[in-house]
């Protein structure tokens, strides 16, 4: 990171949220390929373990570590009927608030947020509770997400159990 | 309880069923804790989780809060986290580094290696707390083999290894795998499911659903260029391209078959796990080498430690029942130790495909186990369980049910008293002699 911008500019901060707006929306909707084109080629989508919130997923056994291919590959699975985790699909509703861009240059963004998402599927309904750390590549218009990851707020996954959709 | 007799196994005409009410009855959970979790060994966790002097890492093992530590002598302890004057824990941590537990009820102070040292207004005791109480109380007995340790509540019981008998080489089938051991990684899944506990035990030793649970899995994989397992055409060791099951005493049985391909391995890590291989075979000669690389195994050492090496991967699974119809699992990965960073990483990525909570396999499992959970509600209309799939077959395949028959006849003894006797003779599939040399 090469400059810090204290106070980011409005328009930065609206255009941010309105990026992760739409891409909660998408998940939401379960319009996953969609979603995956936020993403670029160098991507890396990360859960780390809810025992080691702060360790780097390629290293430790985390809940989640994709890479582009497999990320691909989740997508692909999930809008199978035979990915019987998630079918039929979980209906997700999540909020996503408090952003903060925490630093900012011409190449990357980093933005941090809270999330929550609340979940219901077979009679059940979970509350997943957490923070996002974004990359944002900025682009012409809007930005390329070139890495997500969602750290629970859990000690463990109790009652949620898994996430077997879009966190 | 009405349903006094929990399994059929029926020899004349090779079936075997279990009845539902042995997933469902409160009244044989209690059971189960008195005659299985009481009395049998119980894994706590591994020598790698705890590698300093005064680490520790807190457990709940059998129902019961237990610290796993080493003491300021570096000594493995496990102590149960209760604290002697009324019952508080006296570690609230997952872990850390502590030579001092201190209960926050009453701040009654105890050393790491038990030693209750410091009582907050002991000059009121006519009867000196120290003197009187000891210290922290451990399990009846403590063991361990190849760096995974035990416990069992029963100072009765047979000690570990006679318990884990013959089935011990699956452990040593994973811990050989680098002359250095192996360790635990970092980072734990820890989650629940809706579902009885046995339910996930058969399902950890079940190769018939996965063809079924885990299609997209597989189409992924073979997306990718991977090899699908049981798809492969040559014997491996002895062992069928369709695998086969094999069962040991005291319930403890294992599946294997082919190893998978290496999904996405590059070529660093191709040649990490040659030369790991190389090693072995240095060591422990090449049927033994084989058979750690070579096949993919599934283990259950009763009643609910799993270990599997899909050789992408290997992974430890313990669980304990909430309640009849609830189950908390944790599980951890394994690496071989001294590899390079690329290795770990490329086990970590293939590993987390298939397995956890939020891998692209393990939660249609978890889904498959609720679901048979709610279709025990019919079991007054549909009161029995088949595991009856190639019983009767000289060797069982992998895909067939003679690990899970082995594994309930083990849990029907100690229950009922019934002893029922098994269907064949174990299976080691390598040759012993290049073990003990």
């Amino acid at each position: 990171m090469t400059s810090v911008s204290e106070t980011p500019t409005i328009t930065t901060r609206n255009a941010v949220e309105e990026f992760l707006f739409h891409e909660a929306g998408l998940i939401d909707e379960w319009r996953l390929e969609e979603w995956l084109d936020l993403f670029t080629l160098d991507c890396t989508y990360e859960v780390p373990a809810t025992d080691r919130p702060h360790a780097d997923p390629g290293l430790t056994w985390s809940l989640i570590h994709d890479g582009r291919t497999m990320l691909e590959q989740r997508v692909i699975r999930l809008k199978k009927p035979e990915a019987h985790a998630e079918f039929p699909h979980s209906q997700t509703s999540r909020i996503v608030g408090n952003v903060r861009i925490l630093a900012e240059t011409d190449e990357m963004i980093a933005v941090t947020a809270n999330f929550i998402i609340n979940r219901a599927k077979s009679g059940k309904f979970d509350t997943y509770v957490g923070r996002y750390d974004y990359e944002l590549i900025p682009g012409n218009s809007s930005f390329l997400i070139r890495r997500k990851r969602a750290v629970l707020a859990h000690d463990m996954l109790d009652p949620q159990g898994k996430i077997s959709f879009i966190i | 309880m009405t349903a006094e007799q929990f399994i059929i196994d029926d020899r004349e005409n090779n079936l075997f069923r279990v009845n539902r009410e042995a997933f469902t009855s409160e009244e044989v959970l209690q059971r189960e804790r008195k005659e299985i979790f009481d009395k049998t060994w119980l894994y706590v966790g591994h020598e790698s989780e705890i590698p300093g002097k005064n680490d520790f890492q807190t457990r709940d093992v059998g129902g019961r809060p237990v610290i796993f530590n080493r003491d300021r002598h570096g000594d493995v302890r496990v102590l149960l986290n209760t604290c002697l004057h009324r019952g508080s824990s006296v570690c609230r941590h997952s872990s850390g580094n502590a030579k001092i537990f201190t209960c926050f009820y009453h701040g009654w102070a105890y050393r790491n290696s038990g030693e209750l040292v410091n009582v907050p207004g002991n000059e009121d005791y006519k009867s000196e707390p120290a003197a009187v109480y000891k210290g922290l109380q451990s399990p009846a007995q403590v063991d361990s083999y190849r760096g995974l340790y035990f416990v069992n509540f029963d100072p009765d019981a047979p000690d570990l290894l006679t318990f884990l008998g013959e089935a011990r080489y699956f452990i040593d089938l994973a811990a050989d795998q680098s002359p250095e051991g192996v360790a635990i990684l970092e980072g734990t899944h820890k989650y629940s499911l809706k579902a009885n506990w046995k339910l996930l035990v058969e399902n950890s030793i079940d190769g018939y659903h996965a063809k079924s649970v885990h299609h997209t899995y597989f189409e992924m994989m073979m997306e990718l260029g991977a090899t699908p397992p049981m798809l492969g055409k040559e014997t491996v060791n002895g062992v069928a391209p369709a695998g086969m099951g094999t069962e040991f005493p005291n319930g403890h049985a294992t599946l294997m078959y082919p190893a998978n391909g290496l999904p996405l391995a590059t070529d660093s890590v191709k040649q990490t796990l040659a030369n790991l291989r190389a090693q072995a075979e240095q060591t422990f000669g090449e049927n033994y080498a084989t058979a750690m690389f070579g096949l993919a195994r599934n283990s259950v050492f009763f009643p609910s430690l799993i270990l599997i090496d899909l050789s992408f991967g290997l992974t430890l699974r313990t669980f304990y029942p909430v309640s009849p119809s609830e189950t908390l699992v944790t599980g951890w990965q394994i690496i071989p130790k001294g590899v390079d960073e690329e290795f770990v990483k490329y086990r970590i990525n293939n590993a987390l495909t298939f397995w956890g909570p939020a891998g692209l396999a393990t939660p249609d499992d978890v889904e498959a186990l609720e679901q048979a959970q709610k279709g025990f509600g019919a079991r007054g209309e549909v009161g029995w369980s088949d595991v009856s799939k190639g019983m009767g077959k000289p060797v069982p395949a992998a895909n067939d049910e003679l690990q899970m028959r082995s594994w309930w006849r083990e849990w029907n003894r100690r229950i009922t008293g019934q002893q029922l006797p098994t269907e064949g003779t174990s299976f080691v599939p390598f040759d012993k002699q290049d073990v003990d040399a």
